[in-house]
């Protein structure tokens, strides 16, 4: 079964861009106008959505080059905390954290990638979590004036739109501020998937793909594993610092626990592994079917929503690894083929062919289903 | 004729145990060149050590009287090395021309996309890969995986080929392709440096052979020369040089 | 200037603590060396020890010392329900899917404890040994610490016995060695794997209860007892089953020594392990050419 050459395809992710950023230009109203004061908290569940997009993708592309990351909390933490402490030290305007906040997420991305350069992935995968654990541990124990300590630190809102009694019902002011911080989190996920797309239809994309498949061969072909490695770390790492950053604005405060918890690095891993790892539309197809069963569990669990994540998790690893875009790519990629073409399940960790391919390509000349395969 | 790679004294310990012991020896331009050897004798880390993978524990490696001591794999690879692996191990999830376009694009710096397709599409013609340029590479079987190793490394536009191992697992009218296909190569002009264990084709193709043993070179020569030598012979055990097989 | 009965009660906590350390990381050990499963999930297991033996207290009084002998057998059965329903369909994939779903099962335990016990820490209020001590001189030792200690020592090398000298033993490290070799000797693989992680997972159950009495424990321990347990085994580097004892007086004594002796320590306690793990793991990997 042979596949159209890369590069010659319909833009269908150029279309679904500008679909997208015209389907967001006019969300908010359509949401009021259809539902009018519960469109508030519809437009904070978009958003949640969002940001978990910005997340998966963002994660997604760090994971294109084999290094699966479980340090991701601790880039939203520094995000955030950037924020917070520029405004509670310096006179700056406020936006000025957001951009800032993904500059010191990347220096962090600098710092870790470099140390991590010859780690293979579940050592990377552990040293990454012990990294951010200890980010944590700093900002638990930061001096309480300099930086909040244990209590964290207030983050003032971004937006404060004022009330004005007789042109606007009290409702509508939470629904201006909710709508500016949409524009906010849709501007921020059309760039993460503007550097995404850019990045698939370069030639990084190939060059990711070699290094995650085998650094040492990739090497030997004139690929820069090390550089490539690090470049792909800081992109993942802006995107989600300038997140953390406008969450802390939207939330209201920063706080060691809530800032770098766990729970973001699982919602950045889980999304995208369930969505389809290493394309565009992927993280956030993911992003887009597990927030409303987030929104969901979040409402029936208090503490402990998380499970569905977990759950998730395995139920994608045991019975569809290639995630919902990978498996759909891959089922339609093969659809001409016959059943001697079964190939090894490929999935996050895929590595080279193995013993599978091998057995079937014993008998390729006497194999009628095996030439009628090359051939349609 | 020049001598296009020369290491001297190349050395790689492991803790105690010396995978390569002082290994020197030169690989003039237009040359094939045979490294030879019983299991473990360390060809597979020489080659290692001459493609950046290892770094050495003593001696260096000189492509083009220039050291690569130093240089990552990548490096080296734009310095006009190239490299095919013993397990071929192609990359899954890219179709056959997409994976001879890595070598195509990232062989040498500053290759534009166009520039890059034209390469890889002569690559494969070269090995005869074309028609299977657009099938995925996990669809390939063992004789045209193999061929996709030498073309991903053609494609760099290497000065010297190091190839390990080609002929395993191969049939007779596979292997007899692959010798032809080194010839051809060799005929246009590259280098090649190879590790084998198939004495025909060791015979049929070398110009000059390298002995190793236990990590050091035992002799160098010709074909004819270095399979009357008795160290050779005992080396193998005792087993008949021309008969042996993978 | 430094008390030194300051740092002779640090060393001692720490050696205490050990034990229980101990205990923990062998059984991760064994998983990774037997199965070559990275398990992100062994300190869920510790957690569940620690919160059946806090409910069995609570609902029907069954003191801690008791509970050991039930716990573990539950725990084993926990252990092999996992890995017969989840971890067996992954054992031939990437070793990346396999580290992916033991993280999703470490998920899943975790909030499942949340969900049925909160996250307040639980205590195991109202038993009369808890709280029983003695003085060596200078240096006071907690009865609980010191039996803990004991009965963890007692338990990895037991284990350590079992491995030497018990057919199953034997076949738990060939396999370890040499899995096709193993396989291909008529060696049934798979049983050897359930047996070696019921085994972890019991053992990892077992430290749970002692802790129950020693701490009072959250949902959270367990990823926290993981970490511990991969800095311990990542020091005696990965699948040396037997240099876990060595590795865990290293790092007990570590993190003790930081809680006691730097200022605002015991908070510090954690990160003592995070930063162990993360140094470890940069420096070997970059000793190798």
């Amino acid at each position: 079964m042979t596949r159209a050459a890369s590069g010659r395809a319909f833009p269908w992710d150029a279309v679904g861009l500008i679909v997208l950023i015209a389907a967001a230009a006019v969300a908010p109203d359509v949401l009021r106008a259809l539902f009018g004061r519960a469109s508030v908290s519809y437009l904070s569940i978009v958003t949640n959505a969002l940001s978990l997009a910005i997340l998966a993708l963002s994660w997604d592309m760090l994971a294109r080059t084999g290094q699966l990351s479980l340090a991701h909390a601790a880039f939203y933490g520094a995000g955030a905390y950037t924020t917070a402490l520029m405004l509670r030290h310096l006179e700056l305007p406020m936006w000025l954290g957001i951009p800032a906040g993904g500059v010191v997420a990347v220096l962090f991305a600098l710092l870790l990638g470099s140390m991590t350069l010859r780690l293979r992935a579940i050592y990377f995968a552990i040293a990454t979590l012990a990294f951010a654990e200890v980010l944590k541990s700093i900002a638990h124990h930061a001096p309480t004036a300099f930086a909040g300590g244990n209590a964290g630190m207030n983050v003032a809102p971004l937006f404060r739109p004022a009330f004005v009694a007789g042109e606007m019902e009290r409702w509508e002011v939470a629904f201006l501020r909710n709508e500016a911080y949409f524009y906010v989190y849709a501007g921020l996920l059309a760039l993460t998937v503007l550097v995404s797309m850019a990045l698939q239809r370069s030639r990084l994309r190939h060059a990711f793909t070699a290094i995650r498949t085998n650094e040492d061969v990739a090497g030997v072909m004139g690929v820069r594993p090390a550089r490539m490695k690090l470049l792909a770390f800081m992109l993942s790492a802006a995107g989600v610092g300038m997140l953390g950053a406008v969450e802390a604005h939207r939330i209201g405060s920063v706080l060691p626990d809530q800032s770098f918890a766990v729970a973001t690095t699982v919602l950045a891993l889980v999304t995208p592994i369930f969505g389809g790892l290493y394309t565009t539309l992927g993280p956030i197809v993911g992003a887009l079917g597990l927030s409303s069963v987030q929104e969901l569990l979040r409402r029936v669990f208090d503490d402990g929503y998380l499970i569905g994540y977990g759950v998730v998790l395995v139920m994608t690893i045991l019975f569809m690894p290639r995630g919902v875009v990978g498996s759909i790519g891959y089922a339609w990629r093969k659809r001409g083929s016959g059943p001697s073409r079964a190939a090894p399940s490929a999935a996050p960790g895929s590595d080279a062919a193995g013993a599978p391919t091998r057995a079937a390509s014993d008998a390729p000349a006497d194999d009628p289903r095996a030439e009628a395969g090359g051939d349609a | 004729m020049s001598v296009l790679l020369r290491t001297s004294g190349l050395a790689k310990r492991f803790g105690g145990l010396a995978a390569v012991d002082d290994v020197s020896f030169e690989v003039q331009r237009g040359e094939i060149f045979a490294i030879i050897g019983p299991n473990g004798a360390g060809k597979t880390t020489l080659l290692n050590l001459i493609s950046g993978l290892l770094v050495p524990t003593a001696g260096s490696v000189e492509l083009e009287g220039r050291d690569l001591a130093g240089l990552g794999t990548a490096a080296r690879c734009h310095r006009g090395l190239g490299r095919a692996f013993q397990v071929v191990q192609p990359f899954p999830e890219m179709t056959v021309r997409e994976n001879v376009l890595v070598g195509a694009m990232f062989g040498k710096a500053g290759i534009g996309r166009a520039e890059a397709e034209r390469r890889a599409d002569e690559a494969l013609a070269h090995v005869g890969l074309d028609r299977r340029a657009d099938d995925d590479a996990e669809e390939l079987t063992l004789m045209e995986e193999k061929r996709l190793e030498i073309a991903r490394a053609l494609a760099t536009r290497p000065t010297v080929l190091l190839l390990d191992e080609v002929m395993a697992g191969l049939r007779p009218v596979e292997a007899r392709e692959a010798v032809a296909l080194v010839k051809r190569l060799r005929d246009e002009g590259l280098t090649i440096a190879f590790i084998e264990h198939v004495m025909p084709v060791v015979r049929d193709l070398a110009d000059r052979v390298l002995v190793m043993n236990y990590g050091r070179v035992l002799t160098t020569g010709s074909y004819a020369e270095v399979t009357r030598d008795p160290r050779v012979v005992e080396a193998y055990l005792g087993a008949d040089p021309e008969e042996a097989t993978p | 200037m430094i008390d030194p009965t300051l740092v002779l009660q640090a060393l001692v906590s720490g050696i205490l603590a050990a034990g229980l350390y101990a205990l923990v990381s062998v059984g991760l050990a064994l998983a990774i060396g037997v199965i070559g499963i990275v398990n992100f999930a062994h300190g869920e297991f510790f957690m569940v020890g620690a919160f059946f033996a806090y409910q069995l207290f609570v609902s029907f009084g069954i003191d801690p010392i008791v509970s050991l002998f039930l716990v573990a057998p539950a725990l084993a059965l926990i252990g092999a329900a996992i890995y017969a329903s989840t971890i067996r369909f992954v054992l031939k994939a990437p070793e990346l899917n396999q580290m992916l779903l033991t993280f999703g099962l470490g998920i899943i335990l975790q909030n499942l404890a949340l969900l049925v016990w909160g996250g307040d820490p639980r205590t195991i209020a109202g038993i009369p040994y808890r709280s029983v001590g003695f003085e060596l001189g200078p240096i006071s030792v907690g009865l609980v610490p010191l039996a803990s200690f004991l009965i963890s020592l007692a338990l990895v090398l037991g284990l350590y016995w079992m491995l030497a000298r018990t057919a199953t033993g034997r076949a738990m490290r060939a396999v370890a060695q040499n899995r096709v070799g193993a396989a291909l000797v008529g060696l049934e693989v798979n049983r050897v794997y359930l047996v070696a992680f019921s085994l972890s997972a019991l053992l990892a159950g077992i430290g749970g209860v002692m802790i129950a009495v020693i701490q009072s424990p959250t949902p959270t321990i367990g990823l926290a007892f993981t970490l511990k347990a991969f800095a311990i085994v990542v020091v005696s580097g990965l699948g040396n089953i037997r240099g876990v004892l060595f590795a865990s007086l290293f790092v007990a004594i570590a993190e003790s020594m930081v809680a006691t002796l730097v200022p605002n320590g015991d908070t510090l306690r954690n990160a003592v392990f995070f930063a162990i793990i993360f140094v470890v793991l940069v420096w070997r990997s970059r000793r190798i050419a």
